[in-house]
């Protein structure tokens, strides 16, 4: 390809070179409704007058994510960290709670608002999701109240292992499965795993609202009771003793926004799958890239195009890696990395040597609305370049972060 | 003839609703809908839909403009609003909020979900709100916050708890949610207090579909806010001290508030003519007062409060009742207030007998975007139709 051939001995921006992108390209999904559809969309609300809370579009879009994804429940909330504070107090939970020390900010977070206290658990070396043995370890120790696992990157979590354990000590499980909408297993979504699960449509997902999450479940009692916390639109007849009451509201901005992401889903999968093949063709044989498979999944929503990084044999670490691509502009910073303990002052760093290795060597590369084949092939070229300047760049980039 | 010529001709008693459209007692306004493209418009063009595109950060700018505040920080509800300017404002290692509990339903729910106690103190039995006075005798020294709420009609005694917090050292926050449009001396709300703490949910005067914003004038406040608010994530994107939770406004919500800022002046207009429609045809039905605006201020006109006085021949409750069975969804002001509540955390008061007291007498009628003149007609020629036939609607039961 004549980009890469000419990108080889390109010099990259951290030494002083021109960024190989004009502009940041960035990650995320970012699919939205082009001009005509959002305005139609937009002018019904207006005729219509119903702007918030529990509204026609709302109504519409919980039925239609509830049919989707196989569940009895499927209840709209302003966004996933609120949806996650939401769920803790739904729960009752009081105490501590493992979470999986690479996932989003927001897990631990959530828990921290509702007067719980995160505990991070290890991941799985080859998925880089909550490890059940980990979880088994860390809940005969005792003093855990539930569990709350992560689906990351497109994949799925062991449920099943994860189910047994929480079987095992008596303790609810639940899911922020953030990332992993239009995910299926054996045929079906995995939705209904868990007592709950937390689904994003923030706009970097692959079902995007702008910004908004849901909550699904089975439970025909703890959906009346996230209702009643969320307001009191909408929560049917069932009337549950609610300890303290929070404002998850959904809009019909949103609703609508999201029923226009669902009519396109297939295509932005599709789109996803195709991208991927992209990436793998091009990085194949690149010495130390790994292009992490989706776990746990026979369909994928393929919304996340993430690396592991071998020091040894690319020549750079991860981190290092991550620095010199934002010269270049391009996002490789995985999200799920700022919620890695060992940013967190309040708990140190224990021992958690699976977690580790891969926040040291974890990259995530654009597969977005805006990423297109000319776009990967670019980052695959700097990719190699990095790895045939590797020893020169090393000194310039120092550690990383 | 009348609306109603027989008492069995009310709603309650399944004679025809005067309404056949729900008449709520919320804001709701409609802004242009070209003006909303036109502001969607600019972030469809940017591609940025949320975290902080550039229609929010024109929001904010404007915010603050037009509350004459240094600072404005938008959050996706008022509700996580307050929750985090309680948070960063509570003295440390002190636990109790003073705060009225003649106030709004969740305001409790939001002390409680900063970690925080809500102690109750009176509201003045005038104004219907906090003052300086009402507040002073619940502080001691677990004392973390004072809680201003702005009342429906007029403000709180910005005055007094200024002063009360100058004298304690105790930080004053604002609830300012029901007084968007309102001056207080001269002091535009807003710009008073250590934060004031706003709603854009669609039945306030700003209809944003949802969302809030804090304004201030310190600026190492909101610096800590927005932090808080961007997911704890300080400057150089690895988390602070803090903690935090992502509770950002997205662009649409912003296109919305913009929209509704450029037409607030026509809006206050609106309401203005239905409160004088409402003092004009109140004015000589016994027993029943409008809650009086004091126009000597910059005054909204959102709300229409009315009280029931004791020669006022039937309960509160059926009065309300009544009304609801025409497709006036009036409510209760404040009731029960949140002392009487069952709630799953602490909550500190002594005697609130006057905020008991008071919580039984007023109620909200119709206003807002979806209420005409001639609505407010009928509303007024059914609570005098109320007022000379309650013998008769005791009579046959009805209430």
């Amino acid at each position: 390809m004549t980009t890469s051939t000419s990108l080889l001995s390109k010099t990259f921006a951290v030494k002083g070179g021109t960024p190989a992108f004009p502009s940041m390209q960035r990650l995320g999904q970012h699919y939205f409704p082009d001009w005509a559809r959002y305005e139609t969309a937009f002018r019904d609300i207006f005729a219509r007058q119903y702007y918030t809370n529990h509204g026609p579009l709302a109504q519409r879009l919980e039925a239609r994510a509830a049919s989707y994804l196989g569940v009895r429940h499927a209840m709209c909330i302003t966004n996933e960290a609120i949806a996650l504070c939401l769920a803790a107090q739904a729960l009752s939970l009081q105490g501590k709670v493992l979470v999986p020390a690479i996932a989003g900010m927001q897990l631990a977070q959530s828990l921290q608002w509702a007067g719980c206290e995160p505990v991070y658990c290890d991941i799985d070396l080859h998925t880089g999701m909550m490890d059940a043995q980990a979880a088994r370890a860390r809940l005969a120790a005792g003093d855990i109240v539930a569990i709350l696992a992560a689906d990351l990157f497109g994949s799925l979590a062991d449920h099943a292992g994860l189910q047994a354990v929480a079987d095992e000590f008596g303790l609810p499980l639940y899911f922020d499965a953030c990332a992993a909408f239009g995910s299926t297993s054996g045929g079906r979504s995995r939705a209904g795993d868990g007592r709950l699960q937390v689904f994003s449509m923030q706009s970097s997902h692959v079902l995007s609202a702008g910004e908004g999450a849901f909550i699904v479940t089975d439970d025909d009692q703890l959906a009346a009771h996230v209702r009643n916390i969320r307001s009191n639109y909408g929560m049917g007849q069932v009337i549950v003793p609610v300890v303290k009451t929070s404002n998850g509201r959904f809009s019909e901005a949103q609703a609508a926004v999201a029923l226009a992401s669902f009519d396109d889903l297939d295509a932005h999968i599709a789109r996803n799958q195709q991208l991927r093949q992209d990436y793998v063709a091009a990085l194949s044989g690149l010495a130390g890239i790994e292009v992490l498979a989706p776990a746990g999944v026979d369909r994928s929503n393929g919304q996340s195009l993430m690396l592991r990084v071998d020091a040894a044999k690319f020549g750079l670490s991860g981190r290092q890696l991550i620095a010199l691509l934002q010269a270049e502009n391009v996002q490789a910073e995985p999200q799920v990395n700022a919620g890695f303990y060992r940013h967190d002052s309040r708990f140190g760093t224990s021992a958690l040597p699976v977690a580790d290795a891969w926040h040291d060597s974890l990259v995530e590369l654009p597969l977005g609305s805006k990423t297109d084949g000319a776009t990967v092939a670019t980052i695959a070229a700097l990719l190699a370049a990095a790895h045939a300047q590797a020893a020169g760049l090393a000194t310039v980039l120092g550690a990383g972060r | 003839m009348g609306i109603k010529t027989n008492v069995s001709d009310l709603g309650l008693a399944g004679g025809p609703r005067i309404f056949d459209q729900i008449k709520s007692v919320s804001n709701l306004v409609k802004p242009d809908v070209e003006k909303f493209l036109g502001y969607s418009r600019m972030f469809h063009d940017a591609e940025v839909y949320t975290g902080h595109g550039e229609v929010e950060k024109l929001m904010e700018r404007r915010l603050a403009e037009f509350h004459g505040a240094a600072h404005c920080v938008s959050f996706c509800g008022g509700f996580w609003g307050l929750v985090m300017a309680m948070k960063c404002l509570a003295l440390p290692g002190k636990t109790e909020v003073v705060m009225p509990s003649l106030t709004y339903r969740r305001l409790a729910d939001i002390v409680a979900w900063a970690g925080l106690t809500p102690h109750f103190c009176e509201v003045d039995p005038e104004l219907l709100c906090i003052t300086g006075e009402t507040a002073r005798p619940c502080i001691n020294e677990n004392t973390a916050l004072i809680l201003g709420v702005h009342p429906i009609v007029n403000c709180c005694d910005i005055d007094g708890l200024e002063a009360l917090s100058a004298e304690t050292g105790i930080p004053l926050l604002i609830d300012a949610v029901e007084s968007v449009y309102e001056a207080y001396k001269g002091r535009k709300i807003g710009s008073c207090a250590n934060a004031e703490c706003f709603s854009m949910q669609s039945s306030k005067l700003f209809n944003a579909f949802e969302g809030g914003y804090v304004t201030t004038n310190d600026g190492e406040l909101a610096g800590r806010l927005r932090i808080m608010r961007d997911s704890g994530l300080g400057p150089d994107g690895l988390p602070a001290e803090q903690v935090g939770l992502g509770v950002v406004q997205n662009e649409m919500h912003a296109a919305m508030a913009l929209a509704c800022l450029d037409d607030v002046d026509e809006q206050m207009q609106a309401n203005r003519a239905r409160y004088r429609a409402y003092q004009r045809c109140l004015a000589d039905i016994p027993g029943i007062s409008l809650r009086q605006f004091d126009e000597s201020q910059r005054c909204g006109y959102k709300n229409i409060l009315a009280e029931l006085d004791e020669d006022w021949p039937l309960t509160r409750e059926a009065t309300i009742a009544i009304l609801n069975a025409e497709n006036m969804l009036c409510r209760p002001y404040y009731f029960p207030s949140l002392h009487m509540k069952k709630t799953g955390y602490p909550m500190i008061w002594g005697d609130l007998s006057q905020t008991e007291e008071l919580a039984k007498r007023f109620l909200l009628l119709p206003c807002g975007y979806f209420v005409s003149e001639q609505d407010i007609e009928k509303i007024a020629e059914l609570l005098a139709f109320i007022q000379k036939n309650a013998a008769a609607i005791k009579e046959k039961g009805l209430v």
